[in-house]
């Protein structure tokens, strides 16, 4: 399923953008980029922590409402003349909100993009995936199903 | 995307600096005539250092700016960083920005707020050649002890007449801070200024 996603161009961005806002530090700084790419590193914004609000509707329908607040970090860094690398990632970890700005920006050159796609993003979306599935499953064993029977003639 | 890389970096250390800033302009606008060094202009920024540090100080979300001519470029950079939007109407903008002074700049057309809400007017920030070796003109009013001598350049004679105007609306009416390159100088609507020397 991942695989297909991400060989969709259209959404090759917003995949990666995904994995790497649910990485960790600990699973980007494995692959950090060689110092000659980073000594041109710009920071249009460095790391910064704030607050969005989340909404939600119950069921999934339904007006919106909101939840509650979450604290998000988002950075945004330019190598040299390259283009803008963003992250937005829920919590305030700044370590890897900046390395994940990286590789966005990496991954939007086709001289990176093959390699990192190779190395970084597609074993991550394959463990985060599996993770997932095995919530899912943990969780699909105590599901409970409501029936309500018809009154009258079916 | 290709906009967005030429997009240019904000303040280096944006907490401090735009304390600073506010620091700087809060001077500015309480002592009117004295020019206050506000710091170099920022990378990338086609804007003088003043200029650039009072934008990305003062605007945020809820502050409409209005562009003089086109500035697609600074728009952009400017909504990046503090989220403002662009005013298309001079009187819905809570900010101007005004690079080359001319005969097309009427005071009035700017938002003149109301004797009820007299803090929702416009604030138009003008970027002059220089702050000084101007025509001299005596500053009175509101933060200045006896009379500050101020000679600014590249004002029109028209535009100290709408001054007068303006400043006869007080409590309404617009606030006036010059920037050139890294230094400000503030012209709240308090502040009378004589036509002629020794009037």
């Amino acid at each position: 399923m991942t695989s297909q996603t991400l060989s969709n161009p259209a959404l090759d961005r917003k995949a990666w953008l995904a994995v790497l806002a649910r990485s960790s530090w600990l699973q980007l700084a494995a692959h950090i980029p060689a110092p000659e790419i980073l000594i041109n590193l710009e920071r249009v914004r460095p790391p910064e922590i704030g607050m969005v609000m989340l909404r939600g509707r119950i069921g999934g329908t339904g007006n919106p409402f909101n939840l509650g607040e979450a604290t998000v970090v988002r950075s945004a860094v330019r190598l040299g003349n390259g283009p803008l690398g963003v992250s937005y990632a829920l919590g305030r970890d700044k370590r890897h909100s900046e390395l994940a700005a990286i590789f966005d920006a990496l991954l939007q050159d086709p001289l990176h993009y093959t390699s990192l796609m190779h190395y970084l993003i597609k074993p991550l979306a394959h463990a985060q995936t599996q993770a997932t599935a095995a919530i899912q499953n943990k969780m699909a064993s105590s599901k409970v199903e409501f029936f309500t029977f018809v009154r009258g003639e079916a | 995307m290709n906009n967005m890389s030429t997009l240019a970096a904000g303040l280096p250390d944006n907490v401090h600096d735009t304390q600073q800033a506010f620091r700087w302009v809060l001077d500015a606008l309480s002592r009117p005539g004295l020019p206050q060094a506000m710091g170099a202009a920022l990378p990338g920024v086609p804007l003088g250092g003043a200029m650039a540090r009072l934008l990305l100080s003062l605007c945020d979300d809820e502050t409409p700016v209005w562009w003089q001519g086109d500035a697609q470029v600074l728009q952009n950079w400017l909504r990046f960083h503090t989220g403002a939007s662009v005013a298309t109407d001079k009187n819905a903008a809570a900010f101007a920005v005004i690079n080359q002074l001319d005969d097309t700049l009427v005071l009035n057309d700017f938002a003149l707020a109301s004797a009820e809400f007299p803090e929702r007017s416009s604030t138009l920030l003008i970027e002059l050649p220089a702050l000084s070796g101007g025509p001299d003109l005596d500053w009175r009013g509101p933060g200045i002890a006896n009379v500050q001598r101020v000679s600014l350049q590249g004002l029109t004679a028209d535009f100290w007449l709408q001054w007068q105007t303006n400043q006869a609306l007080f409590p309404q009416g617009v606030d006036i801070i010059f920037t050139c390159g890294d230094s400000v100088l503030g012209l709240p609507r308090t502040t009378r200024v004589s036509q002629m020397e020794g009037v």
